[in-house]
C-alpha cells in the first residue's frame, strides 16, 4: 500500500488545528492544537500550546510554546521559552532562550545557554551549561560541564565533571571519576556587569557529600569529600576528608579532620 | 534485617574505585533502590543490601570484558529481552527439562515457540520441579498461576514465594522486597527472587 503524503499545517495570525500526522507544522501567529501531534518539522515563531503529546524529527521554537503532554524531538532547539508539563526526549537540545520542563529530561548532548528548570531527572551523554540549570532530581551524564549557576537538588553523577565557578552553585551530593571545581578567573566587562546586577555574590560551590576518583577543588563548601586522590585549593571549607592515595592542600582551606585510608 | 554493607567497605571488599561505582550505577547496572542512605556520625553514608551487590559486582567484573556496560545493564534489567526459541532447542541447550516442557504443553496446549515470558515461567517450573520439593499437580498450578498473574511478573521486581503447611501448599506472588512471617509448622519451601532468575535465563540464553 502506498503510503498518503503527509500534509502540512501552517498557521498565520491565529488557529486552531486538530492533531494528527503531518509534514511540517509552522506556526507565525498564535496555535492551539487540541490533541496529540506527530511531524517532521515543528516550527514556532509565534506562540503554540499543544494540548497533548509531541513527535517530531526537529523541532525550533523561536517564540513560546506550552506542550501539556510529553515532548520527542531528535534535534531541538528553543531561542524562546518552552514549557512543557511532561517528559522531554531529544538526542540533541539547545536552550538558547527558556525552559521548563515538569517531567524528566532525556538526550544525548544538552546545551543550555539561557535558563532551564527541570523537576524530575536529567540524564544525557553530555552537559554544558552556560547559563543556568534548576533540576529537582538527579543529574547523570558522562561529561558535565558548567559555566554558571547550577542547582541540583539529588545526585549530580558523570564520569567527568568540569565546573567553573559563577555565583551559587548547589548539588546535593556529586559522584563521578573524576571532578574538578574552578573559579573563574574571567574578569571581563560581562561578568563586572552581571555582578553589578546580581550583588555582590560570592563564586562558591555548597555540596554535602563529593566522591570521585580524582577530586580537584575550589571554593567549595562541603561535609564530606572522599577520593584516591584529592586536592584542596584555596577557598574550600571541608568538615571531612578520606582518600587512598595522596591529598594536597592549600594553606587558605579549612579542613575539618582528615584521615588516609 | 538484610546484612548491609557501607561504600567504603564496598569499595574496600571488591576493590573498585568510587568512579566504577557511579559508572555502573549511571548505566544502570546497579539498581536505585540497593542505594540505602543513612546518617552516621561521620555525616550521610550509603549502605547496600551486602550479599547482593557483592555477588553482582563479581559478575560485573566477570562479564564486562566479554559484554558492553549496555549489554550488561539488558541482563540485570527485569523487563524481558526479545528471543523466542523452540521447544526442541530448548532440550538440546539444556536449558529446561523435557518433562517441564510436557508439563507446560499439557496446561497451555501445544507450543511451538516460547518467548521470554513463557521461557521464564517454563524456568521456575523447571527448576522448583528439579528442587525435588514440588511434586507435578503442585507444578501445574503454578502454571495456572503464573498464567494469571503474567502481567505483575515482567518488568518488576518481584518475589515468588511457595509455602506448605500440613501437605497443602501456596503460591505467594509479591513486589520485592517480602518480609514474610509465618507460623511454626508452615514449611517456606522456596522464596525466588524473580529478578536473580531472569538473570539467570538470559545468560543462559546469551
Amino acid at each position: 500500500m502506498e503510503k498518503a503524503k503527509k500534509r502540512n499545517i501552517s498557521i498565520s495570525g491565529s488557529g486552531t488545528a486538530a492533531g494528527g500526522e503531518y509534514d511540517q507544522v509552522k506556526v507565525n501567529g498564535s496555535a492551539h492544537i487540541n490533541s496529540d501531534i506527530e511531524c517532521e518539522i515543528f516550527k514556532c515563531n509565534g506562540s503554540a500550546h499543544i494540548e497533548g503529546n509531541i513527535k517530531t524529527a526537529t523541532a525550533k521554537v523561536n517564540g513560546s510554546s506550552h506542550v501539556e503532554g510529553n515532548m520527542e524531538a531528535r534535534e531541538m532547539i528553543i531561542n524562546g521559552s518552552t514549557d512543557i508539563d511532561g517528559n522531554l526526549t531529544s538526542s540533541e537540545v539547545k536552550i538558547q532562550g527558556s525552559s521548563t520542563i515538569k517531567g524528566d529530561l532525556k538526550g544525548k548532548e544538552i546545551n543550555v545557554r539561557g535558563t532551564a528548570s527541570i523537576t524530575g531527572n536529567v540524564s544525557s551523554d553530555e552537559i554544558d551549561v552556560k547559563g543556568q540549570v534548576i533540576i529537582g532530581g538527579d543529574c547523570e551524564a558522562e561529561s558535565f560541564l558548567a559555566r554558571g549557576h547550577f542547582k541540583i537538588n539529588g545526585l549530580l553523577n558523570a564520569g567527568n565533571i568540569d565546573i567553573e565557578l559563577l555565583r551559587l552553585c548547589e548539588a546535593k551530593e556529586i559522584g563521578g571519576e573524576n571532578i574538578s571545581v574552578k573559579r573563574n578567573l574571567d574578569f571581563s566587562g560581562f561578568k563586572k556587569i552581571l555582578k553589578f546586577f546580581m550583588g555582590q555574590e560570592k563564586d562558591q560551590l555548597t555540596a554535602e557529600v563529593i566522591e570521585g576518583d580524582h577530586v580537584s577543588l575550589e571554593y567549595t563548601h562541603a561535609k564530606v569529600v572522599r577520593g584516591n586522590t584529592i586536592e584542596i585549593g584555596p577557598g574550600c571549607v571541608i568538615d571531612r576528608i578520606e582518600y587512598k592515595q595522596s591529598l594536597e592542600l592549600d594553606e587558605n582551606a579549612k579542613i575539618g579532620t582528615q584521615e588516609k585510608i | 534485617m538484610e546484612k548491609l554493607i557501607s561504600k567504603k567497605d564496598l569499595l574496600e571488599a571488591a576493590n573498585i574505585s568510587y568512579g566504577q561505582l557511579y559508572r555502573w550505577k549511571r548505566k544502570n547496572l546497579i539498581p536505585e533502590n540497593w542505594f540505602i542512605r543513612k546518617s552516621t556520625f561521620t555525616g550521610q553514608e550509603t549502605f547496600f543490601p551486602k550479599e547482593e551487590i557483592l555477588q553482582r559486582i563479581e559478575k560485573i567484573k566477570n562479564l564486562k570484558d566479554d559484554l558492553s556496560l549496555d549489554e550488561l545493564a539488558d541482563m540485570f534489567s527485569p523487563s524481558p529481552t526479545i528471543t523466542s526459541l523452540s521447544a526442541d532447542e530448548l532440550v538440546k541447550r539444556n536449558i529446561v527439562s523435557s518433562t517441564a516442557i510436557e508439563m507446560y504443553n499439557t496446561h497451555h496446549g501445544n507450543t511451538a515457540t516460547f518467548s521470554f515470558d513463557q521461557l521464564l515461567t517454563l524456568y521456575l517450573l523447571d527448576t522448583l520441579l528439579q528442587t525435588g520439593e514440588m511434586n507435578r499437580s503442585e507444578g501445574m498450578e503454578l502454571l495456572h498461576f503464573l498464567q494469571q498473574h503474567a502481567n505483575e511478573i515482567t518488568g518488576q521486581e518481584s518475589e515468588l514465594i511457595f509455602i506448605r503447611k500440613m501437605g497443602v501448599s501456596f503460591f505467594i506472588l509479591t513486589p520485592e522486597p517480602a518480609k514474610l512471617l509465618v507460623e511454626s509448622q508452615t514449611k517456606i519451601i522456596a522464596h525466588y527472587k524473580l529478578n536473580k532468575y531472569i538473570e539467570e535465563l538470559k545468560l543462559k540464553l546469551s
